[in-house]
């Protein structure tokens, strides 16, 4: 059952993810995305990780991909003004090469890699939970996840004064 | 630890001090910043320790560099002053910005933990992104932030790809750890442990623009604004080199037949690529941004050689480097700040007539950076060869760095030929501000002891 | 300890630090200072000449007189032994014919540049530094601290051109640039490759507890230490790497299995790797010399700087590339040197020819000097390849002689262009009616330059065919032809010198009409006559008295060439043998 619902959530996973690249309406891409995230949280579910999926949909699906979505419509892209951007057919070539090379390349590496299964005397289905990941990111991961603050707050500087207002500021 | 924690409260109150109506403060304030955490960085000087359960090592390696970073950072400071000038009403957030970059900076030099080392970029490279587009009022610069932070999105995904792959192979984040793992399974543990060390060593190599992910540099260095750009192309890079050889020493010593061979055609291209790109550039920025690319190249030569002079080599290089190019942007600043924003060559002419002390300090530093005797670039590049030339193996490698400075002094000189033997377009002298003229005249005396008494910084590490 | 040395090197950099201290406007004290400054170089020198002991030979270690030694940089290198760079200098018989030039040229030179107006400061402050880099490059026994002074010295000759220079100077001075520069770059590589290979065998005694800290040199230990090297019983980390010049002399410093031992077998372009080395390091020298086919750069240089810079140029510069492959080239690589006689010797010949021809077709006086320069700077390599006791002896008596009369040629150059701001051949005829005492110096220049017995032109190249001819028999090196070749370069010379002496100073009195407006041809001011009578003198006296200076360098020439053929033998052997297998 387990097993089923993994590969079938994987392959959605798939195609919406590959959906976002192909899709010629922005719209459409980020709604793909959307439906993305949902999946990764169904993962996130089967590997007894509630908290995660919970915030993996208020984070992205909720927060940020609204945010994109309204991005998108204010800027009022639509088929139009997509198409003036050409790529030619060479670095179509080229892209297409490199990017098969590198997914032949994976796969190899994954045929090749034998991952170790869990072990069932070891294993506690706790991991996932809030209480454990609390108390790891409390104790062991504290610095990092303390001085992801100075990140945030460099991204929040960052944001505020490029979104202000400037006599005489130019745009694409 | 204290650099770190340090800076971030500076930073904040930076930003606090930002509200005040008058910015005048703000340049003596984060200058008294940065010498403060020069000093207390000091302290831990021989006093190894690891902290937050081995998510930091502060030890002379990373103090060292930390050292060099802020050091870089308080010695181009002072050329920020026409911001105070025109009293931009960003200047709190710029050098606020700068001193939380630092904080990223000093992570990457310290880091013990995979973690750390994503979190120390993501800190340096979002700063960067945002102060690359700070000058709004220019299409250039927007374009670069956009160039910047699309491409460095990209290749962040790859190098924390790089990261998990290796996580799934050694199931550590601990340099300590995989090591460990590594060396009992011959360096390689899997097919997958070697794709993830590849896709590291390319997200790495993006961040220091090594040929052939290089292609954002040009385009950036040229639209950010010129202080950032001098920032990108010292503190940035250093950082990034500085991590790399610590990845490399700490987890992937094993592993070294793994990635020398990729590393090694990256250096080879990064020097021809950096060293051919500049000589055609009519723009005096472009080619110090080619020229950013060449030196990643002799850096990662050091690298290559991966044995006991490489920490050292790097660091004397690194330190030599910053000083010159430090210098090569502020007087570019300077120039192009009274010629209209023109910034080719053309803009230099006649300098040595109208600015002798512009016109020196930049020939100084042209020469540190094309490796002549008696300045630092000299030494730094000698010790760089001499850590490699203890492999015999690696001589050809070598030659082609040797032919390729040769490249490098064509360009370099360039400007010298138009400072001293054009005719001045504008005779007009350029107003300096007579701390910033004492910090040029300070980091050209330090220049030339550099390259007679190299041994001040050379005996380090 | 003896300081000479060193005050030789930095007593023009000590003026040079006046003359920048000085404020612009003293335009009469800043050439007093430098004028000083080179006089009391020139003192300096001729002091140590006659101080020097002409009968000493400098081999290895020991021999060379004056010595300096000082610890500059040096660090540990953990397992890779140690990192050391010394401030080691000292005089044999080949630098102080070398010494002795510069000192007079110095001064000369500067009476030369009194007339120059523009920058004086900056001028007189780049002449100085060239200086002080010229006289290092001659007493540096480190390769490091002369590959220091060697690279150092572009950058004033640099400016000296680019700055002072003629109507295209930019494009001269970056091309002599360029070429030098590309040069000392090949040197750079084979220095790192040589730091890799040679170790400093009493440092590595110090090292090995063999003797004391400080200890003086004892021969004994230093063979034990060399035996013991060459049975691979020296640990890697205990090895001492130097850049010492007299260390990489001998084969028994070579560290077994390294890149640069004879034994180590490495090819590459199938040949051994020294035997690259060797062609690397010629070619970083022959461009300095210049030898064709890299001489382009010279007249160039030659016709855009200002006189007083060719004078340093052709009297001092040139002799740097001669004096690297006498001093660094031959005794480190003998065994290439024996290989590569006939490429050393063939390129020498061709230079004379060549430079001669090109001399023979100039219209342009300073260009015909020039060439001429490259043309006897051939008999240098020429010299040098036949590897017999005279034809060395020759080459350095002809970078010596040729130092003084190049110089007397472009200041006999500078005076007619200083008055009729030309100095075409054609728009000339006739000079000696007005200008007698001119004439006379540069009938004097001229003959002295073509070789005329009595002047110093003639012992040198009279040594150097002596050699050549001589080769086939006592060395084995040249082939006889390329000598008989060689006779035709001084035909050469005589036929361009007279028919340049038959344009311009016999017959009827005539000067170009357009020129007449902004000429003034009047005959030498005190001046002049100060600078070309000096070197008039000296051509002759050296010329009349060649023991004057053979007793100071014969010794010395003779042990090196020596030596350099005997390891030459042995080592080309083994080198080939260590390929076969």
């Amino acid at each position: 059952m387990t097993e089923s619902l993994f590969y079938f959530l994987a392959s959605l996973t798939l195609l919406c993810a590959l959906m976002v690249v192909i899709s010629r309406n922005p719209v459409h891409s980020v709604l793909f995305l959307i439906i993305t995230f949902f999946t990764i949280s169904g993962h996130y579910i089967l590997l007894n990780a509630q908290f995660l999926a919970a915030v993996n949909i208020i984070v992205y699906a909720g927060a940020i991909m609204v945010l994109f979505l309204f991005v998108i419509m204010f800027l009022n892209m639509n088929k139009d003004s997509e198409s003036r951007v050409k790529t030619s057919t060479l670095s179509k070539f080229a892209g297409t090469i490199a990017g098969g090379l590198l997914f032949v390349i994976m796969v190899a590496a994954v045929k090749d890699t034998t991952i170790a299964g869990y072990n069932a005397d070891t294993f506690t289905s706790q991991t996932g939970m809030v209480e454990t990941l609390g108390a790891v990111l409390f104790t062991q991961y504290l610095l990092p996840f303390e001085l992801a603050s100075v990140l945030f707050l460099v991204a929040m500087v960052g944001a505020v004064m490029l979104g202000k207002k400037e006599a005489g500021e130019q745009h694409f | 630890m204290t650099s770190i924690i340090l800076l971030s409260i500076f930073g904040i109150i930076n930003l606090f001090v930002g509200f005040m109506k008058s910015k005048r403060i703000l340049l003596p304030l984060s200058l008294l910043f940065l010498a403060v955490v020069f000093g207390a960085n000091l302290f831990s000087w021989n006093e190894a320790q690891s902290y937050f359960n081995h998510m930091l090592t502060i030890d002379n390696y990373a103090v060292a560099f930390t050292g060099i970073m802020v050091l870089a950072t308080l010695l181009l400071l002072p050329f920020s002053q026409h911001y105070i000038e025109e009293a931009n009403e960003n200047l709190a957030e710029f050098y606020s910005l700068l001193l939380f970059s630092l904080v990223g900076a000093i992570m990457m030099v310290s880091y013990e933990n995979m973690l750390m080392l994503f979190i120390g970029i993501e800190i340096l490279s979002i700063a960067m992104y945002v102060l690359a587009g700070s000058d709004k009022r220019r299409l250039r610069s927007n374009e670069a932030a956009l160039k910047y932070f699309l491409m460095g999105a990209f290749f962040t995904g790859v190098l924390l790809f790089g990261i998990v792959l290796i996580y799934g192979a050694t199931g550590s984040f601990y340099l300590t750890d995989i090591a460990a793992t590594a060396a009992v399974n011959d360096g390689t543990v899997n097919a997958m442990f070697t794709l993830g060390l590849l896709l590291l060593v390319i997200g790495i190599s993006f961040k220091i623009s090594a040929a052939p992910f290089h292609f954002w540099a040009p385009d950036v260095y040229e639209g950010t604004p010129t202080l950032f750009t001098s920032y990108m192309s010292t503190v940035v890079k250093i950082a990034g080199v500085a991590a790399f050889y610590k990845l490399m020493a700490a987890a992937f010593a094993a592993s070294y037949a793994a990635w020398f061979p990729t590393l090694i055609a990256i250096t080879v291209l990064t020097l021809v690529v950096g060293n051919i790109g500049a000589v055609v550039q009519t723009n005096f920025k472009r080619m110090l941004a080619y020229s950013s690319v060449s030196h990643a190249g002799y850096l990662l030569m050091a690298l290559v050689a991966f044995n006991e002079r490489s920490d050292a080599s790097i660091l004397f290089y690194s330190l030599s480097y910053a000083l010159a190019t430090i210098v090569a942007f502020a007087v570019l600043q300077y120039v192009s700040e009274q010629r209209n924003g023109d910034e080719t060559y053309a803009a230099f002419n006649g300098l040595g007539k109208t600015n002798p002390l512009l016109a020196f300090a930049m020939t100084v530093a042209m020469c540190s950076l094309s490796g002549i005797p008696l300045t630092a670039g000299f030494f730094g590049k000698l010790f760089v060869f001499t850590a490699v030339v203890q492999d015999a193996r690696l001589m050809w490698l070598v030659v082609v760095a040797v032919l390729m400075a040769a490249v490098g002094i064509y360009y370099y000189f360039k400007v010298v030929i138009a400072m001293y033997m054009q005719p001045a377009a504008d005779a007009a002298k350029i107003r300096i501000g007579s701390f910033a003229s004492f910090m040029l005249i300070f980091i050209t005396v330090f220049t030339i002891l550099l390259g007679i008494a190299p041994a001040l910084v050379s005996d380090l590490l | 300890m003896n300081f000479i040395l060193s005050s030789l090197i930095f007593t023009p950099l000590l003026a040079a630090l006046v003359v920048l201290l000085l404020p612009v406007r003293r335009q009469k004290a800043i050439k007093a200072v430098t004028l000083l400054g080179t006089l009391v170089q020139m003192v300096l020198a001729i002091l140590l000449y006659f101080r020097f002991d002409g009968s000493a030979f400098a081999n290895g270690q020991q021999g060379y007189q004056f010595v300096e030694k000082l610890h500059w940089i040096g660090f540990s290198l953990g397992t890779l032994g140690r990192f050391q760079i010394d401030y080691f200098v000292g005089v044999d018989g080949i630098s102080i014919s070398m010494v002795l030039l510069t000192g007079i040229i110095g001064v000369i030179g500067v009476i030369s540049s009194w007339t120059i107006t523009k920058n004086v400061k900056g001028y007189f402050l780049l002449y100085l530094l060239l200086l002080t880099s010229v006289t290092g490059c001659f007493l540096a026994l480190d390769f490091f601290l002369f590959y220091l002074f060697f690279e150092f010295m572009l950058l004033p000759m640099y400016f000296l051109i680019g700055l002072w220079g003629g109507p295209k100077r930019e494009y001269a001075a970056i091309k002599f640039f360029i070429y030098t520069l590309v040069g000392s770059l090949f040197i750079l590589i084979v220095m790192i490759g040589l730091y890799t290979s040679v170790i400093d065998p009493q440092a590595t005694a110090v090292q090995l507890g063999l003797i004391g800290a400080g200890g003086t040199a004892a021969p004994n230990a230093i063979l034990q230490v060399q035996q013991m090297l060459q049975q691979n019983m020296v640990s890697s980390a205990d090895m001492v790497r130097t850049f010492s010049i007299p260390a990489m002399m001998e084969p028994a410093n070579f560290i077994p299995g390294s890149l640069l031992h004879v034994l180590s077998g490495v090819e590459l372009w199938y040949l051994p790797i020294r035997f690259i080395a060797f062609l690397l390091l010629f070619a970083g020298f022959a461009i300095k010399v210049p030898s064709v086919p890299v001489h382009t750069w010279l007249p160039d240089a030659h016709v855009e700087a200002p006189t007083p810079v060719s004078v340093l140029l052709a009297a001092i510069l040139l002799k740097v590339g001669g004096y690297g492959l006498i001093r660094i080239v031959y005794p480190i690589f003998p065994d290439a040197g024996a290989y590569f006689s006939i490429l050393v010797g063939g390129l020498g010949v061709l230079s004379i020819i060549y430079g001669a021809l090109n001399a023979l077709a100039m219209n342009d006086l300073k260009k015909l000097v020039a060439y001429s320069s490259v043309s006897h700077m051939g008999f240098v390599l020429l010299g040098l390849a036949s590897l017999t006791t005279e034809g060395v002896n020759g080459a350095v008596y002809m970078m010596f002689s040729h130092g003084i009369i190049s110089a007397m040629l472009f200041l006999v150059v500078g005076v007619i262009y200083d008055r009729a701001h030309d100095r075409a051949i054609q728009n000339f005829r006739g000079l000696a009616k007005v200008m007698p005492a001119y004439t006379t110096f540069v009938i004097i220049a001229f003959f002295a330059s073509l070789g005329l017995p009595g002047f110093s032109g003639f012992i040198s190249e009279l040594l150097v065919l002596l050699g050549g001819f001589s080769a086939p028999e006592a060395t084995g090196m040249l082939p006889r032809w390329l000598t008989v070749v060689a006779v035709f370069g001084l035909l050469l010379s005589a036929a361009y010198y007279l028919w340049a002496l038959q344009r311009m100073f016999f017959g009827k009195y005539w000067i170009f009409p357009e020129l007449r407006a902004k000429a003034t041809i009047t005959d030498l001011n005190f001046r002049e006559y100060l600078m070309l009578a000096p070197l008039a003198v000296l051509a002759l006296l050296f010329g009349i008295l060649p023991n004057l200076l053979l007793d100071k360098i014969s010794v010395a020439v003779t042990g090196m060439t020596q030596l350099t053929l005997q390891n030459g033998q042995e080592q080309l052997e083994l080198v080939l043998s260590s390929l076969i297998r």
